[in-house]
């Protein structure tokens, strides 16, 4: 199981639309997909329609009183399943911290749906926290939307520091950019000169597009409904370009 | 996914009424009807249906998709999109679940298509107040396609399929099926519905037939029994074999060959000299027709153990060979195979052959030996050939040329199909034996003469590949590396072959094969 977290400090850069975008593409390309929605605002579980509740909550779920396998739903969509929100997430942080261990728990929680799965998403609240600790320790590649912008850009180098400081064994870096404005020249000067993490080969860009935002409304994946548009077409280019990405060593 | 539940519908139920029942009544969403196709695949042998899986392809009007189930469960445990052709072999799908599971089951075998069916089904769903689907129910019949026929209805059922974390709303659905429409669940495969409604069961086809044989009988009478079945085990290869749809055919068309010539050779007092001269030639040529072939089949088995035989950072150089060695598979069987199953001499040779085996036996034959007991001949032969094959064996050495290891190679060979063929006449235990201290002594000889050929014909493949302006450093280092591996283990199986030989021809070996095979020996009665 390859376990992708599609996450970034900063919050509203398309996490959300890329996790519940390609964890779709996943599954309908035969693969084996969960989808574990870990921002408290469920945000993708509405995209899947299904109800923002774990029975137990993040505590019964950290405590293992509840096996995770119980908590999840299956999608509308073959070979795609759920882990919903709850919104007893936004107190994860206070629980990791009583727990032993505290950084490499969500990686433990996970070990048992290697077998089942292969492809685990993670929609990651935004911030530097515990939670996001765990996320770093758990996840074999982290999945960056940046909005090509100067202070997206420093945001990112933050994070490729604090990732190199604290050493998370075999966690590669996939950044991409996400809300492209082609309207703006500066975006458009950003996104044709790459530089840092983001220079080539790049896993692509996703443009601003309306379309996306409709995911909200239509409470589906935009390829079910926008199969043509530039957006979905830049979706199926970065799960195309990612899956060369992990292939190679 | 979890486990359905089927209710079998009789043949004079309407699809769209029980669609219109439990859209108004049940509140369920129904949605269009869908028209399907499904091709169902398997190896020549089953191998996926000895392990309770079948593959399937689903042709809808939204594409392909490939889908490995359990056929009683019906549960869906790997699928695919397919895009393009369905590809002979599981190695050539897109990395995956699918492609890893089929490989564990099938090996190398070809995925053979075993029946088609069309498929009517309604989908219907209970959804939430968040317009979640809860749980599937889906209406279908299922009908044979037939060549040149119209499809032919095979079965009606309901279906209703709950989805993880909603199991609650399945039950709901079930209990109103069962308390309110009586309706009662049963499993059926479906999977062997179909495959024996199309007469193409891997598991459920016609037995290899016995060959009855017995002790007393006249040996002519005996060997035209066991040459009868040899020859409709050649024929049954045949379609397969044309159509080059898995080297197994090819495998078993030659070893039946082999066999017939063998035995033909081997006992050929039993067979008048024209006789035996007008088919030895037939089998000969067949032999020779069918050879090429064969050695590609086995390089192209081989070439998944090449690979591994190198470095790994070698093995994208090895390529060029493995594109060669199928084009020239294709261009052989297309050109030489083919050309030769369809050809007079070969269905000439068929009739011919037919009419011999068909024939009344002569009461004074002119063989010498045709008249004799069964037993009595078969011992007789058995018995010269391993005293030649001690013989042999005994004056080759560590310099002795290959051709020694390989005629003896062919000595074992005719005993053991010798042995194997009239296997019923001795005790199973002590034929069991003899067969197996054989089986070990030939595996090293085995594997001495194919090393030999394959190093000659690797190296003309490379040649080949050179002239094709496609060999560069990366081929060059593969090949090389390939070489000197296959030296290694033809050096190594050379210097097994002195003990492997010390113990086929030990003194308990010998005392074995002397009291099951010389005449007159105290023999045990069978």
């Amino acid at each position: 199981m390859i376990t992708l977290a599609c996450y970034n400090i900063k919050g509203g850069v398309g996490k959300t639309a890329t996790a519940v975008n390609l964890a779709y593409l996943a599954a309908l390309g035969g693969a084996r997909t969960l989808l574990w929605d870990l921002d408290p605002q469920g945000a993708a579980s509405f995209c899947y329609r299904v109800k923002p509740h774990v029975k137990g909550g993040s505590s019964g779920l950290l405590r293992r009183k509840r096996k995770l396998e119980a908590a999840i739903k299956a999608t509308d969509y073959p070979r795609l399943d759920l882990l919903p929100a709850d919104f007893s997430y936004r107190n994860m942080d206070l629980l990791l911290q009583r727990q032993r261990k505290p950084g490499t728990r969500l990686r433990k929680l996970i070990k048992p749906l290697r077998r089942d799965y292969d492809y685990l998403f993670l929609d990651c609240p935004p911030g530097l926290t515990l939670v996001s600790e765990n996320i770093l320790a758990a996840a074999d590649a982290l999945l960056l939307p940046t909005i090509p912008t100067p202070l997206s850009l420093r945001t990112l180098e933050q994070l490729a520091a604090f990732c190199a400081d604290e050493a998370y064994d075999g966690l590669r870096l996939l950044p991409f950019f996400s809300l492209v404005d082609r309207r703006k020249h500066l975006q458009r000067e950003i996104v044709a000169r790459p530089d840092g993490l983001l220079k080539k080969p790049a896993l692509g860009s996703i443009p601003y597009a309306s379309e996306v935002e409709q995911m909200g409304l239509r409470r589906a994946p935009l390829e079910t409904y926008g199969h043509a548009s530039a957006a979905a077409a830049a979706y199926r280019e970065l799960w195309s370009r990612l899956q060369d990405a992990l292939a190679m060593p | 996914m979890c486990n359905a539940t089927f209710y079998p519908l009789s043949p004079g139920d309407s699809l769209t009424r029980w669609r219109d029942r439990l859209h108004q009544a049940g509140g369920l969403v129904a949605d269009p009807v869908q028209q399907l196709r499904l091709h169902f695949y398997d190896s020549f042998d089953g191998r996926l249906l000895r392990a309770g899986r079948i593959l399937e392809q689903e042709q809808g009007p939204d594409g392909a998709e490939l889908r490995l189930r359990a056929c009683v469960s019906q549960q869906v445990e790997a699928a695919l999109p397919l895009n393009g052709p369905m590809p002979r072999f599981a190695s050539l799908l897109a990395a995956g679940e699918l492609r890893r599971r089929l490989q564990e089951h099938l090996a190398p075998r070809a995925l053979l298509p075993l029946a088609g069916v069309r498929l009517r089904r309604y989908n219907l769903r209970a959804v939430d107040d968040e317009g979640k689907t809860r749980v599937w129910v889906q209406i279908e019949s299922l009908s044979l396609l037939r060549p040149g026929a119209r499809a032919r209805l095979l079965s009606k059922r309901l279906c209703v399929q709950p989805l993880r974390g909603y199991a609650k709303a399945a039950q709901r659905i079930i209990s109103r099926l069962e308390n309110d429409h009586g309706l009662r669940p049963r499993e059926e495969d479906w999977c062997a519905l179909v495959l024996d409604a199309a007469g193409n069961h891997p598991l459920h086809s016609r037995p290899a037939p016995v060959v009855s044989l017995s002790a007393r009988m006249r040996a002519d009478l005996a060997a035209r029994r066991v040459l009868q079945a040899q020859f409709a085990t050649m024929q049954a290869q045949e379609q397969g074999l044309i159509a080059n749809l898995d080297s197994e055919f090819l495998h078993d068309f030659r070893i039946a060959l082999r066999r017939s010539r063998s035995l033909l050779l081997a006992m050929k007092q039993l067979f008048p000299p024209s006789v035996l001269g007008r088919f030895k030639d037939d089998f000969a040529w067949l032999s020779a027709v069918t050879g090429k072939a064969r050695d590609l089949d086995v390089y192209l088995l081989n070439f998944p153990g090449y690979r591994r035989a190198i470095p790994a950072g070698l093995r994208v150089g090895l390529e060029p060979l493995r594109a060669l060695l199928q084009s020239r598979q294709q261009q052989t069987y297309a050109e030489q195979l083919v050309v030769a199953l369809h050809s007079r001499r070969y269905r000439a040779f068929k009739q011919r052959w037919q009419r011999y085996l068909d024939s009344p036996l002569a009461r004074r034959p002119t063989a010498p030996e045709a008249a004799e007991r069964l037993d009595v001949v078969a011992r007789r032969r058995s018995w010269r050939r391993y005293r030649r094959i001690l013989r042999q064996g005994a004056k080759i050495d560590a310099g002795s040329p290959a051709e020694d290891l390989h005629s003896l190679r062919k000595a074992c060979k005719k005993l053991r199909y010798l042995l194997e063929a009239f296997a019923s006449l001795y005790p199973p235990d002590d034929i069991q034996a003899v067969i197996k201290a054989l089986k070990k002594l030939q595996k090293n000889l085995g594997e001495i003469q194919d090393l030999e050929v394959q190093l000659v014909s690797l190296k003309g493949f490379a040649m080949e590949i050179r002239r094709r302006g496609e060999y560069n450093a990366s081929t060059a280092a593969a090949v090389d590396a390939l070489l000197e591996v296959l030296r290694r283990r033809r050096s190594q199986a050379r210097e097994d072959f002195d003990a492997r030989f010390r113990r086929f021809a030990n003194g308990h070996n010998q005392a074995l094969f002397r009291r099951l095979l010389k005449p007159g020996a105290a023999q045990v009665p069978v």
